[in-house]
């Protein structure tokens, strides 16, 4: 602890502009989504937030990038630049750096804000999609310029926007009345069938198209293997109903981790048919956010509210704080 | 001078001890006055230093102080950025150049977070549009968001102009706020001061005279009278120690005292600092405003229409509006906005405030709602984390004796100097209990077996109905009114000595008025005749009906009262006492005076 905090004030009383992170490596880049700490108050002088980001190796020790104290909710990468392309989703609008966190620009004006969710297109370097409070907007030339992008949703309060990182031009999202899928780059909307509302998380199988699982607001955790038609809500083993993340395992996707509201984090082995707690070594128990790394999948990565980053790594038999201390960590992007 | 160096115990010796500046004297004297105390002063923010600039009082201190705040990376955000041009611009001739290098480049490597409210927009915008257009020019990696000079100016102009838009077309959303007038009066000051565009500075100076204006017409003596989006407890028990009674002393010249030296208006912060960009300005109240704030030999209602802050979930309408009612008299202000969830966290539905040079001068009811789904209407978080989070910024938000509150299961019906609150809490409500507030400075307080109570404060007599039981609990500075039935309500009258002749004649006519409780408790509605003779029904399904007719919203005017006149949508304000008129016209942008 006393090596993050020192690192973390080191960097912060040097200026140190991000550092930038090498793109491959024998390691995975961890980045996760800062929103506040405990001792955070608007408009106050505060302690860092924002992103940070570490390598597996380095345990407790994260690096800052970007702006500090912006309400952090989102973190991407877009795939297939060499972790050159980043993107942040704030409070202040979409921050994108095109040299890995060395310069960044906030790439919306006023007319954007609050943005909770980044997805940039794994098959176009120049489309990204985001989710606010008031929509999903798209850009198509690279966050030159911003478009609406709402059409056929019932609530433009938008949890999570993700675009399919398996079927082109597919796009999903959770929203406050539901579930929505675009098959045209977000031109269009159309309802799933889950019929619950206060949707948190919409997630899709890393191999299978039609295999989707969603967390809710107090209706627990559904799944899809049909596209997104029929849903059911998967009880067993489940005490809770409060779902906001939910992760498959990219290389064994019948292994999936479930996380919400003081739930501690699920494990499922089947493919989501039954769950188990896996809560042994965690301090906290509400995660906000859940991420396996590519790399070497025994490693899941767990955010959590006020409570930074858990990690496991051996598939969550035991888990591990390694901070930010009393953080609220809304995402994590791991890139191999 | 060097007396006022010393300290603020200086400062409040010789108050006690001089004639106050502001009672005699006028305007530039109180100018004069807040520069010098704030120079003098030793707690150190943006404020006093640009106070110890232009007054070049102990200028090698107020240098360090602000090399200090320039590089202190933690620092940021719209308090900042505004705050900052404001010194920058008003005290640039006597900045060394190695400050204003280091001012500029706080603006490259400082993160300015725009914030999620209405004033913090206004701030972050004002500093922006002000630094864009100190440092034109300059590419985006000479800005902290890697936009251009050019292209900063544009998005804060943007915004800016947006937002003047709806504040004069549909209303404010963070209206009438005690404390939070402070930032929207403040950069509305230093655009004012300083916009090169002559476009927005008259514009940014008609909403200076708009704010003043909307604030003169419920001001009462240094009071910020009847209903407020957005207020602190401390101050909803006790008016005068909010910012806004300094902003009266400053503009209207009331009341007479200084704030930051009279202990029984002491200022929740500390000296309301920020009335020394207002010193500092060249801008001058007109005086028909000063003469709205001032002028109390008529009572009369007010009406004005404001919004709701933008609603992001759990609700079809984004700004639903805000309906606001306030009667004036020369000795008391009863206003109320409708009732329900019009602002989270800080809103003030009703109260009775008394003119007074005695604390705690106010009087009023509410149902301490606390609420996660609440919060998640106007703010993104997880809803399950709201309330915790929001208790961490201020304080009270699930307190069951929080004085603050807005709430589903309230609403209000006034008619000039009566008014019905209702109250119906549905089953499970986290606090399922409505709270009223009697001061103990009030000079009487008698519960009568026909069940009103009546209150005197000097001349002024309120008369409350509770329309259910209710237990007294005594606390520090009041006597508190709690009722744990889930359907009550209180029918209140309020009348001076004018009015109502004597105390005793006052409750002789109140008692042969006397709601039926029962009736209401049964059917959910009650009856109550004024002393006007007009009959007002009121229900818990929200039918309003005066003397047999439905009262509605239709046509709810944005402003409406003897002062003030303009109809929604049309972005034209009229000011108006009787001798002069001055008309804001912001489809223009042009002043017009008669």
């Amino acid at each position: 602890m006393r090596i993050l905090t020192f690192s973390l004030i080191a960097a912060f009383l040097a200026g140190v502009p991000a550092a930038h992170v090498a793109a491959q490596g024998p390691e995975s880049t961890v980045y996760i989504s800062v929103v506040a700490t405990k001792l955070f108050v608007v408009g106050a002088a505060n302690p860092q937030t924002g992103i940070h980001y570490q390598r597996p190796s380095a345990d407790t020790v994260w690096q800052h990038t970007g702006a500090v104290n912006i309400r952090a909710f989102g973190v991407a990468v877009h795939p297939g630049s060499g972790q050159k392309v980043l993107y942040i989703a704030s409070g202040n609008g979409l921050h994108k750096s095109t040299d890995g966190g060395a310069t960044w620009r906030i790439t919306t004006g006023w007319s954007i804000t609050e943005v909770q969710s980044v997805s940039p297109d794994p098959f176009d370097p120049d489309r990204v999609y985001i989710g606010t409070p008031y929509g999903v907007y798209r850009t198509t030339d690279g966050c030159r310029t911003w478009q609406e992008a709402s059409a056929g949703l019932s609530s433009r309060f938008i949890s999570q926007v993700t675009a399919s990182p398996i079927v082109k031009g597919q796009v999903y999202c959770a929203t406050e009345s539901g579930t929505y899928i675009s098959i045209d780059g977000a031109s269009t909307w159309a309802r799933m069938g889950l019929s619950v509302g206060g949707v948190r998380t919409l997630v899709q199988h890393p191999r299978d198209p039609k295999v989707f699982a969603a967390g809710t607001e107090d209706h627990g955790l559904y799944m899809s293997t049909d596209g997104g038609a029929v849903w059911t809500r998967r009880e067993a083993g489940i005490d809770h109903l409060t779902f906001y993340a939910i992760a498959f395992d990219p290389t064994a996707p019948d292994t999936m981790y479930a996380a919400g509201y003081v739930t501690g984090v699920y494990r499922s082995v089947d493919g989501g048919t039954s769950w188990k707690r896996m809560n042994e070594g965690l301090s906290v128990l509400s995660f906000k956010c859940l991420a396996v790394d590519p790399r070497d999948s025994r490693r899941v990565y767990a955010g959590a509210y006020w409570g930074g980053v858990c990690v496991t790594r051996d598939r969550g038999e035991h888990w591990r704080s390694v901070g930010p201390p009393d953080s609220q960590v809304w995402s994590i992007s791991i890139q191999p | 001078m060097k007396h006022l160096m010393c300290s603020v115990g200086c400062c409040v010796l010789l108050c006690v001890l001089a004639p106050l500046a502001g009672r005699a004297d006028g305007f530039e004297q109180r100018r004069d006055r807040v520069l010098q105390v704030a120079a003098a002063e030793q707690e150190y923010n943006l404020m006093t230093v640009l106070a110890k600039l232009k007054t070049r009082t102990d200028l090698d201190r107020a240098y360090v102080v602000l090399d200090s705040m320039a590089h202190d990376r933690a620092m940021g955000g719209m308090f900042f950025a505004y705050s900052m041009m404001g010194v920058y611009l008003h005290a640039h001739d006597v900045l060394p150049d190695t400050l204003r290098v280091k001012i500029r480049e706080a603006f490259r490597v400082r993160t300015m977070y725009r914030g999620d409210t209405e004033n913090h927009w206004v701030m972050y915008y004002t500093g922006l549009y002000l630094a864009a257009q100190t440092w034109p020019h300059d590419p985006g990696t000479a800005w902290f968001n890697g936009k251009s000079s050019d292209e900063n100016l544009v998005e804060a102009a943007g915004w800016l102009n947006q937002w003047m838009h709806t504040t004069v077309t549909i209303g404010q959303g963070e209206f009438d706020s005690p404390t939070y007038m402070t930032v929207f009066l403040c950069p509305m000051l230093l655009l004012q001061e300083f916009a090169q565009d002559p476009a927005m500075k008259t514009k940014a100076g008609m909403m200076v005279d708009l704010l003043l204006a909307d604030f003169a017409a419920e001001h009462l003596n240094g009071n910020f009278g009847g209903a407020h989006s957005r207020d602190y407890p401390d101050d909803i028990v006790n008016p005068l120690s909010a910012p806004s009674t300094m902003w009266a002393w400053f503009y209207f010249g009331q009341p007479a005292m200084e704030q930051w030296n009279e202990a029984r208006y002491r200022p929740r912060h500390r000296g309301s600092w920020e009335t020394v960009f207002a010193a500092a300005s060249s801008y001058r109240i007109p005086e028909i405003i000063r003469h709205i704030a001032t002028n109390r030999a008529q009572p009369y209602v007010h009406r004005e229409k404001k919004r709701v802050r933008n609603v992001i979930r759990f609700s079809a309408v984004k700004n639903p509006p805000v309906y606001k009612y306030t009667f004036m008299s020369p000795r008391y202000v009863i206003g109320s906005i409708q009732g329900g969830i019009l602002q989270p966290i800080q809103q003030h539905t009703w109260d009775v405030t008394f003119s007074s040079t005695r604390t705690h001068n106010t009087l009023f009811s509410l149902h301490p709602f606390a609420s996660g789904k609440e919060l998640a209407m106007f703010f993104p978080e997880e809803q399950k984390f709201l309330a915790g989070e929001v208790d961490r910024y201020h304080l009270v938000y699930t307190n069951p004796g929080k004085w603050n509150s807005s709430s589903p299961y309230e609403q209000t019906f006034q008619h000039r100097n009566d008014l019905i609150v209702l109250y119906d809490i549905a089953d499970g409500v986290r606090h399922p209990h409505a709270d009223g507030f009697f001061p103990k400075t009030l000079d009487e307080r008698v519960v009568d077996p026909t069940g009103w109570i009546f209150a005197r404060w000097d001349s002024v007599y309120v008369g409350v109905f509770p329309l259910s039981g209710a237990a007294w609990i005594e606390d520090s500075i009041c006597w508190r009114w709690r009722s744990t039935s889930r359907r009550t309500g209180w029918v209140v009258e309020v009348r001076s000595v004018e009015e109502a002749g004597t105390f005793e004649a006052f409750q002789r006519s109140l008692r042969s008025r006397t709601p039926d409780a029962e009736t209401f408790m049964r059917t959910g509605s009650v009856a109550f005749t004024t002393a006007g003779g007009d009959r007002m029904t009121f229900a818990v399904n929200g039918s309003r009906n005066l003397n047999g007719q439905a009262v509605t919203f239709k046509k709810y005017p944005l402003y409406d009262g003897p002062w003030m006149q303009a109809k929604v949508g049309e972005g034209v304000i009229r000011l108006t006492d009787g001798i002069r008129t001055r008309v804001l016209d912001f489809t223009t942008g042009e002043v017009r005076e008669r």
